[in-house]
């Protein structure tokens, strides 16, 4: 069956090197060197070795936005990493102090967080139709209520052989280990997400869910493995928090979910699924954690993060916003309408020289 | 003027991207009278009424209301001179109560606040001069379609209607909701409310109207009297048309049976539904809207569970539990809504048509970009979409070209063997629907056994091989192409509706 009229379609990609700046990675690749340059400028201790040092403590979040990336990705969202972070914590510390080994404490606590994310995954994929946001909400109450009620009443528990730990909140050369697991964990993510069929079949997913399930996507089973993906990742960044505060309390973990969140939506991933990319909130996520840094090295009270967070994902969501509005889309479209009448135009003449 | 007209509408033509909806349409509706307005689907009805309670200001065209011409620029205007709609599914609010559904954007208000008492008061007795004896406290939800109906209609009168537009009312009611209805409607008219009604039901017809006007193709074909016109010459105004030859059905030699279909049914909506498909065949599924038709090869699909049947390829029996399994075995749907189910429109076309597929090429999990722009290219190409890259986005082009789209990503599954297309015409222009036909038929000559839903008789007729009739949730008859005729398409499609009005009535009385 040959296409009666000949037309050709091109399938070549075109590779514009002025489109990869001006996009919102490339904006934010500017504010990240921004926010270095003026943490310079507002104090001298700003330094790299400082920030390498400083680092650990806010990094392992930017391990839990990857996998978020992925939920947000598919239109969906998972607000109890938080409380998945605080229980592997918490039970983690207790089979450490239970004498347990080191290596057989770190599986412990990633099948805990496994489990959760499992837990989460089975019941959005056994119940499709419950919203994610009621069903994450609820399992982050049960996990941090489970959580707190084996802390007992202190509300706390400290990691008693805390040597263990120091493997993991080691350096290698100036950078901490939980630096390379963070970048490691980002390379394999950001390939997963752009370079495979199941990376499409998320953007498959949270374009258009019922078109996907026509497709023959096994939506269930992707969903399931990305909840439990979010909890395993909650996990790992859960053993990295024990390397700087040696124990779990009610607290830990308390609002990684926004912040995780945050970081995606500040690195151009819609809330409504099917686009962005993770190479965005990598970058977003240390922009905000070299923000903290800087205010903590100033001795800025460091919830001022809180404000400046907030102003940033407003203004990012408004950018968005007017790049999608009317104005925009009908120049785009005006400038793609008159680039293919062009095109055809120019096929009408060949066959005639 | 001879005539006592209340409604007037003259030469309106309403235009969609695309697509004339209505071409220079007219229509006199006389005070007192119940005039019934018939064509089939996509004659453009449902478009005039929104024409006529002002959800879509016609490009051409005036209406006059009392003799005076009128512009509605939105429903609100023509509820405010005394127009109202009642449409098939009724648009009501189930949680709330009956008397606030009724009085839904024009409350009485006592100052500020709302005066229930006078109210509910009014709703009781709106409702006690239709007969329907209900409490107006309950929720709406709780009541049947028919109550809700009887509540719209109360709502229309609650406005003063003078003109009330009837959408099909009976299509989801039972012989003795209809008889009650019927009775509703002659008692509006002698009070003096003038009534358009939409059926496809011949009997609501003959037992209502005095006139009935027929479109056809976005245009006016003819008005006539009830009582002057035959059912026979009614139908042919209807579907009118001798354009067989516009579709180019290629002969094929028709091969082994393909695809069995063995008594499948699914509770509530449809029942023992027989079919089969061979090799080259081209099997035209028709019915009325709602006959279940989509339903039947949605559950073939994996996309519903069917409740009982079977399901054969080749012979074999198949056991299919989710869209996967049909794509597995060779069986493709093209959605009836493409831009909700067959395509991801913020996608270019190329991933479009590599979607299902995308696993067959990748190596290792990761995809073969280039592999997959290859075999879109070929396949967009083939089915001649006028695009210009393949990363083009799907929205961006025409309803016809993304049907195209469509067709390319079931051609690119190399397994398939049964195309199932679902309205693939749908909100296609004229020449785009000649060639989606050609591409039909040169599918056939490969070798596909092809399923094609249609509501469109003279596509049913032009393209099919054989066509299967469905009315009810059953399948009331099957054609075969050289005995196919519009009449008898028509016939079956409504037979049910007739035959079931007798069994209602068999059961009441036994």
């Amino acid at each position: 069956m040959a296409g009666k009229s000949g037309r050709s379609i091109a399938y070549t990609p075109e590779r514009s090197i002025l489109k990869r700046i001006l996009s919102w990675e490339g904006a934010l690749v500017i504010i990240f060197i921004g926010v270095l340059v003026m943490g310079r400028i507002m104090s001298a201790s700003f330094t790299p070795e400082n920030v390498l040092r400083e680092m650990p403590k806010y990094l392992s979040e930017i391990l839990i936005a990857l996998p978020m990336g992925f939920i947000l990705i598919m239109g969906e969202i998972d607000i109890s990493v938080g409380s998945i972070v605080c229980l592997s914590a918490t039970v983690a510390t207790f089979a450490g102090n239970a004498g347990i080994p080191f290596p057989v404490v770190i599986l412990i606590c990633l099948a805990t967080g496994l489990a959760c994310g499992a837990l989460n995954g089975f019941i959005l994929t056994r119940w499709p139709e419950l919203p994610p946001m009621i069903v994450t909400l609820g399992t982050q109450i049960i996990f941090r209520g489970i959580a707190e009620v084996s802390l007992g009443a202190g509300g706390s528990a400290s990691y008693v052989n805390s040597k263990d730990l120091d493997i993991l909140g080691a350096r290698l050369g100036p950078f901490p280990v939980a630096f390379f697991a963070v970048i490691i964990a980002a390379v394999i993510y950001i390939v997963v997400l752009s370079k495979t069929t199941f990376g499409r079949k998320l953007y498959a997913i949270g374009s258009n869910r019922t078109a996907a399930n026509y497709a023959g996507i096994k939506v269930g089973k992707v969903r399931f493995i990305v909840y439990t993906l979010a909890g395993l990742m909650s996990a790992i960044c859960a053993l990295f928090i024990l390397t700087t505060t040696y124990g779990a309390n009610t607290t830990t973990g308390q609002n990684y979910e926004m912040d995780v969140i945050a970081m995606c939506v500040f690195g151009g991933i819609a809330t409504t699924g099917g686009k962005g990319n993770l190479f965005g909130a990598l970058i977003a996520g240390f922009t905000i954690v070299c923000l903290r840094i800087a205010l903590g090295l100033n001795n800025i009270n460091t919830q001022l993060i809180l404000v400046i967070i907030g102003l940033l994902l407003i203004v990012s969501v408004l950018i968005s916003s007017l790049t999608q509005s009317d104005f925009f889309k009908k120049r785009q479209l005006k400038k793609a309408a008159e680039k293919s009448a062009k095109k055809e135009a120019e096929a009408l003449n060949k066959p005639l020289e | 003027m001879d005539e006592d007209l209340i409604l007037e509408l003259k030469g309106i033509t309403k235009i969609f991207p695309g697509v004339r909806a209505l071409n220079g349409v007219q229509f006199r509706l006389r005070r007192g009278e119940v005039h019934a307005l018939m064509g089939e689907n996509g004659a453009g009805k449902s478009t005039f009424i929104k024409v006529i309670t002002g959800v879509f200001p016609p490009e051409e065209g005036h209406i006059f209301l009392d003799g005076e011409e009128v512009r509605f620029k939105s429903t609100r205007d023509s509820l405010e001179r005394g127009i109202a709609a009642v449409y098939q599914h009724p648009t009501t609010y189930p949680d709330l109560s009956v008397t606030e559904n009724i009085f839904m954007g024009h409350q009485i208000k006592k100052g500020p606040v709302m005066n229930w008492k006078a109210m509910h008061a009014k709703a009781a007795e709106l409702l006690g001069r239709l007969n329907a004896n209900f409490d107006p406290k309950v929720e709406m939800g709780t009541l049947s379609v028919a109550q809700q109906q009887m509540v719209e209609i109360a709502k229309a009168l609650s406005t003063n209607a003078r003109i009330i537009i009837l959408d099909e009312p009976t299509a989801a009611l039972t012989a003795n909701e209809s008889k009650e209805l019927y009775r509703i409607v002659k008692q509006l008219r002698d009070e003096g409310v003038s009534i358009i009604f939409i059926s496809h039901r011949m009997e609501d017809m003959y037992e209502l109207a005095d006139r009935v006007t027929v479109f056809r193709d976005a245009q006016y074909i003819g008005t006539y009297d009830v009582d002057g016109i035959t059912t026979a010459d009614l139908v042919k105004a209807m579907v009118g048309r001798e354009i067989k030859d516009m579709y180019p059905k290629p002969d094929v030699e028709i091969g082994e049976e393909v695809l069995r279909i063995e008594n499948l049914s699914r509770v509530g909506f449809f029942k023992d539904v027989n079919l089969d498909v061979r090799k080259g065949e081209i099997v035209g599924l028709t019915g009325l809207v709602g006959a279940g038709r989509t339903e039947v090869v949605e559950a073939v699909c994996g996309i519903t569970k069917p409740s009982a049947g079977k399901v054969y390829l080749n012979g074999e029996e198949l056991h299919i539990k989710k869209p996967v399994d049909a794509m597995k075995a060779g069986i493709v749907l093209l959605p009836e809504d493409r831009q909700k189910e067959g395509l991801i429109l913020s996608w270019g076309l190329g991933r479009n048509v590599t979607l299902p597929i995308q696993d067959e090429l990748s190596k290792a999990g990761f995809n073969d970009e280039k592999r997959e722009r290859l075999l879109s290219r070929d396949h967009l190409e083939a089915v001649d979409t006028k695009a210009v890259t393949i990363f083009d986005p799907a929205s961006s082009l025409s309803g016809g070209n993304q049907q195209k789209v469509v067709v390319a990503k079931s051609l690119a599954q190399s397994g398939t063997k049964v195309i199932i297309m679902d309205e693939p015409t749908k909100g296609v222009d004229v020449g785009a629907k000649a060639e989606i036909y050609a591409i039909m038929g040169e599918l056939a000559q490969k070798g596909y056994a092809i399923i094609m839903i249609s509501s469109e008789m003279p596509e049913i007729l032009g393209m099919s091989d054989r066509i299967f009739v469905m009315c009810g949730g059953r399948v009331t008859g099957c054609l075969s192409r050289a005995e196919a005729d519009q009449e008898k398409i028509l016939h079956l499609a409504m037979k049910e509706t007739a035959k079931g009005g007798e069994n209602a009535e068999e059961e009441v009385a036994g």
